[in-house]
């Protein structure tokens, strides 16, 4: 019965093994690039992973890609960081879960040398200090900044009154407290622009629409809609149509997926604030593979934050 | 009677922990090294020390989905009381008195009030959730002096404190379990709770200490998580009562209670722990790693069933 266990333990490893690997253990020298995200099941993550790919292929890496099963498992995405060290990559790049919960991971990068690039959300910068962390680089978007461009729409789109609800992503999240932050104080100067509500949904479609659905219930004067990712927004657009309040409501999103950008140009939605996490991913492989080869890199590289609306069809500069 | 049985189904779970770290060794380089081997222990440590308690329940005829919310509760209370200055000496009781005040509460209604255990425990999931949330105002709470952090972080002979800790808890539980009366009332309720009634087991305290003693080892795993981590968040140990499950069923316990060991969870935990940092090294793509995993639990405990009814 051992046996059987074993055997059957065996045949299922050796078939994971097997038909899936990634790459090919081809290129002698090739250097081996490690991309760890936050999540594979997020479109925008997807895309960072399509620039991280292309600009692999380009510089002849061989890149290996892996994520939590889930975004908010940050323990998880440590121990993917420190199996990965202990495999032995070239260069690490991480879109870290937690900003200080990822530390001590990076922190063993570091001591087997392997440089590191940080992607997309920042690594705590007392908490890398206290470690002593040598990062490379960080290739993000300055996530306040596209908040401040989501509130200034709002502002010259409203003309200065409005009631609003906002969608707050993960509670805690450097990304979604930027953004929050950024649009806050852009609206602050406009008396006539409320925030009636602010709740959590978790940057998660369904729980956007349950919860603007609620929000719906509780204010039935709401007339816009600020969701720290499009994900929610596009949950609320959905709430909003199960309410019948279609085009009664102006909805903002961030980050310009592809579904949120058919809602505008279909009339649907107002506006995204579009980041780049395909050039992110590019940035990201490309730098980690200077640092490889021992060049200088800059240690900030944001890329462009532009805002995807009805009149500019495509994406135009935000200013 | 079952019991005979026992160790025999271990040595074959054993086995199958052993062919994996074979197969592993032809697979990759990476896999048999000391640093590698120690990393494993440190990853497997904390799902471990939360499947000592489920052993415990599951042994007598129980469930507890609680775990993983128990665990972000007695995190984040025992952060704060960090921030606070607290001495680690006393901290660290207060998270293991938390997690025991929740599994108590499980107890109580499985037994006073007459809940079945996954109703009561799914309750208790989202309660202590909920209270997490609460306490930390949904934010993680981080940066802790390296007095505490060494209960994770630290070393002894190589080996990380944290596997230390992970050995610690299975000796004591082996010991309670196997060698105690309390240890012989849990499987004997688990394999008939109203016989053991009738022969004098005090069933309803022996239960309500299991959810209790399941209570503490999350509120254990509490301590080592939020070393590890520099940081205790109000959303960690989702999906730990499901790890903490499939380790103690990999190990042959059933779920129908009355049988199981602490040994075959320990190497459960280990498997898993092992398989995932294969599949890492290997570089197995992300989602299929999640297929990878679910069969190795179907299959275990396909072969088990298999096994026992040969048996008979």
């Amino acid at each position: 019965m051992r046996r059987v266990i074993a055997g059957i333990l065996m045949a299922t490893l050796v078939a994971a093994a097997g038909c899936n690997r990634q790459t090919a253990p081809a290129g002698e020298a090739r250097p081996r690039v490690a991309l760890v995200l936050k999540t594979l099941n997020h479109p925008y993550f997807l895309d960072m992973q399509r620039g991280a790919r292309e600009a692999a292929g380009r510089l002849g890496v061989e890149l290996v890609v892996q994520a939590a099963e889930r975004e908010l498992d940050v323990e998880k995405q440590v121990q993917i960081i420190e199996n990965l060290v202990q495999a032995g990559v070239s260069a690490l790049c991480v879109a870290p879960s937690g900003s200080r919960e990822v530390v001590s991971a990076i922190a063993k990068a570091n001591q087997a040398g392997i440089p590191v690039v940080v992607v997309d959300t920042r690594v705590d910068a007392d908490a890398a200090a206290a470690a002593g962390l040598k990062l490379v680089s960080f290739i993000g978007s300055d996530n306040y900044q596209g908040g401040r461009i989501a509130g200034e729409f709002l502002v010259r789109e409203s003309g200065g009154t409005a009631k609003v609800a906002i969608l707050e992503g993960i509670p805690g999240h450097e990304t979604g407290d930027s953004r929050l932050r950024g649009f806050r104080d852009a609206i602050a100067a406009s008396p006539g622009i409320r925030v009636l509500a602010s709740q959590p949904a978790n940057w998660e479609r369904d729980q956007g629409f349950t919860v603007f659905q609620n929000l719906l219930q509780a204010h039935r004067d709401l007339d816009t809609v600020f969701a720290c990712n499009d994900l929610m927004a596009l949950g609320a657009l959905e709430a909003i149509a199960a309410a019948g309040r279609d085009g009664h409501i102006r909805v903002i999103g961030y980050d310009a997926l592809d579904d949120a950008r058919k809602a505008i140009a279909e009339g649907r939605m107002d506006a995204s604030v579009a980041q780049s996490p395909e050039e992110m991913g590019r940035l990201a492989i490309e730098t980690a593979v200077k640092a490889i080869r021992g060049e200088a890199v800059p240690a900030e590289q944001m890329v462009a934050i532009t805002l995807v609306t009805r009149e500019a069809a495509g994406a135009a500069p935000a200013r | 009677m079952s019991r005979l049985h026992v160790p025999a189904r271990q040595l074959g779970t054993l086995a199958g922990l052993a062919g994996l770290c074979v197969l592993l060794t032809i697979l990759t380089p990476h896999f048999l090294t000391v640093s590698n081997l120690l990393n494993v222990l440190e990853q497997t440590s904390i799902n471990a020390i939360v499947a000592v308690g489920m052993t415990f329940v599951i042994v007598s005829g129980g469930i507890d989905l609680s775990v993983g919310s128990i665990v972000a509760l007695a995190g984040v209370v025992l952060a704060s009381a960090l921030r606070h200055d607290w001495p680690v000496a006393a901290a660290v009781p207060v998270a293991l008195a938390v997690g025991s005040a929740c599994g108590l509460a499980n107890g109580l209604l499985v037994t006073a009030g007459r809940l079945p255990p996954f109703i009561a425990t799914l309750g208790m999931m989202s309660v202590a959730r909920g209270l997490a949330l609460m306490w930390a105002e949904g934010r993680p709470i981080s940066g802790f002096d390296e007095g505490f952090r060494v209960i994770a972080t630290g070393r002894i002979a190589m080996v990380p404190a944290s596997a230390l800790v992970m050995l610690g808890v299975y000796a004591i539980g082996q010991v309670v379990l196997s060698r105690t009366v309390f240890g012989r009332h849990v499987y004997a309720i688990g394999g008939n709770e109203e016989a053991s009634r009738l022969s004098g087991v005090p069933v309803y305290r022996e239960k309500a200490a299991v959810y209790a003693l399941s209570g503490a080892c999350a509120g254990l795993a509490s301590v080592v998580l939020t070393a590890r981590l520099n940081s205790a968040q109000p959303t960690a140990g989702v999906m730990y009562e499901l790890d903490a499950i499939a380790a103690t069923v990999i190990g042959g316990t059933s779920l129908l209670g009355g049988q199981g060991t602490l040994g075959g969870a320990l190497i459960g935990a280990l498997i898993m722990g092992v398989l995932r940092n294969g599949l890492n090294l290997l570089n197995v793509s992300a989602f299929f790693q999640q297929v990878v995993i679910g069969a190795v639990i179907i299959v275990a405990v396909l072969v088990d069933t298999a096994l026992k009814r040969r048996r008979g």
